[in-house]
């Protein structure tokens, strides 16, 4: 199996949390991510660090992770940022 | 007869008006990358950048400090000998530019020396520094073209490797050749300003070719960031 680059995982990741009504719990987001505990810990700091993921509260008062205004953007132009990649080969 | 006409005359107005194209085309590729970097956070595209904006410095240093001495007459407000204005602008164009075009190369190459990109990015300036200083202290014409062929040489070679690397050679070989030209273009314009055929029919297709192949990469770079 092809090993998922950086920008392919942050897709991934984003995309299981818009799958999810923009909604999600950690621990499912976690096992839908089909990465290392470590490797998302380290991938989940810098997408909120980069303000693509938000902490909020759901219903019954437990912490959710929702996409912000520019994670959906990152979705958005995820398919132009790869194209851009792969036709200056950079 | 007025100073403006004058100095289109004089051939100034021509090189002004390039490099003014460069630098915009360089600036608009630099700026319509902002977003897709900001978002990714990718090193190729940083270093592409990063290429871009040092070229809109060399060519700023190239033409538009030159006209601003002689044309306004800075010298008699700051009292600066033109030989030593002169050679500082070469320096610093030279500086910028070689700095670009490895900028360029390490773009297409950072995958490979990830890890030591402190290291190679240091080498680059340390290299770039060496090759000013040999052009303005050095008069032979040899010196000049040995280190164009060496700048040139360690661009062949990254593109070399790139294209060896990559999986659709057919689709990638029309950025291989764009690259090419562009440094192509660059070797030419270091010999065009060591020495410079004023007003002639040369420069001005150098001038036309070089536009050419920029306007064809910021072109690629608008269509492809969604920037048209």
């Amino acid at each position: 199996m092809k090993k998922r680059a950086r920008l392919e995982i942050i897709r991934d990741i984003l995309r299981t949390i818009q799958e999810n009504k923009n909604s999600i719990r950690q621990t499912p987001l976690l096992r839908k991510s089909n990465i290392s505990t470590s490797k998302f810990k380290e991938y989940f700091r810098e997408l909120i660090e980069k303000g693509f993921v938000k902490e909020i509260s759901g219903s019954s008062g437990e912490r959710k992770i929702a996409l912000t205004e520019k994670g959906f953007n990152f979705l958005e132009r995820y398919k132009t940022i790869i194209n851009f990649i792969e036709e200056f080969e950079l | 007869m007025p100073k403006p006409i004058l100095f289109l005359l004089q051939g100034a107005g021509i090189e002004l008006i390039y490099s003014f194209v460069i630098i915009m085309c360089s600036l608009m590729i630099y700026y319509s990358t902002r977003e897709m970097y900001e978002l990714s956070s990718y090193k190729g595209i940083k270093y592409f950048r990063q290429a871009f904006l040092l070229f809109a410095v060399a060519y700023f240093f190239k033409s538009f400090i030159k006209v601003l001495l002689v044309y306004f007459e800075t010298s008699r407000i700051i009292d600066i000998s033109p030989r030593f204005m002169g050679s500082a602008t070469l320096f610093l164009f030279m500086f910028f530019g070689s700095l670009a075009v490895f900028y360029l190369v390490y773009s297409l190459m950072w995958k490979k020396w990830n890890g030591q990109s402190k290291t190679i990015l240091a080498i680059f300036y340390v290299v770039s520094i060496i090759i000013s200083f040999i052009i303005i202290t050095t008069k032979q014409i040899e010196i000049f073209i040995g280190v164009s062929v060496f700048i040139f040489a360690v661009a062949i070679f990254g593109l070399y490797i790139t294209h060896k690397q990559s999986h659709d050679k057919k689709k990638k070989s029309n950025i291989t050749i764009i690259y090419t030209l562009l440094f192509i273009f660059w070797i030419l314009n270091i010999i065009e300003v060591l020495i410079p055929i004023r007003q002639g029919f040369y420069q001005i297709l150098l001038y036309l070719a070089s536009l050419g192949v920029f306007l064809i990469i910021l072109y690629k770079v608008l269509k492809k960031s969604g920037s048209d």
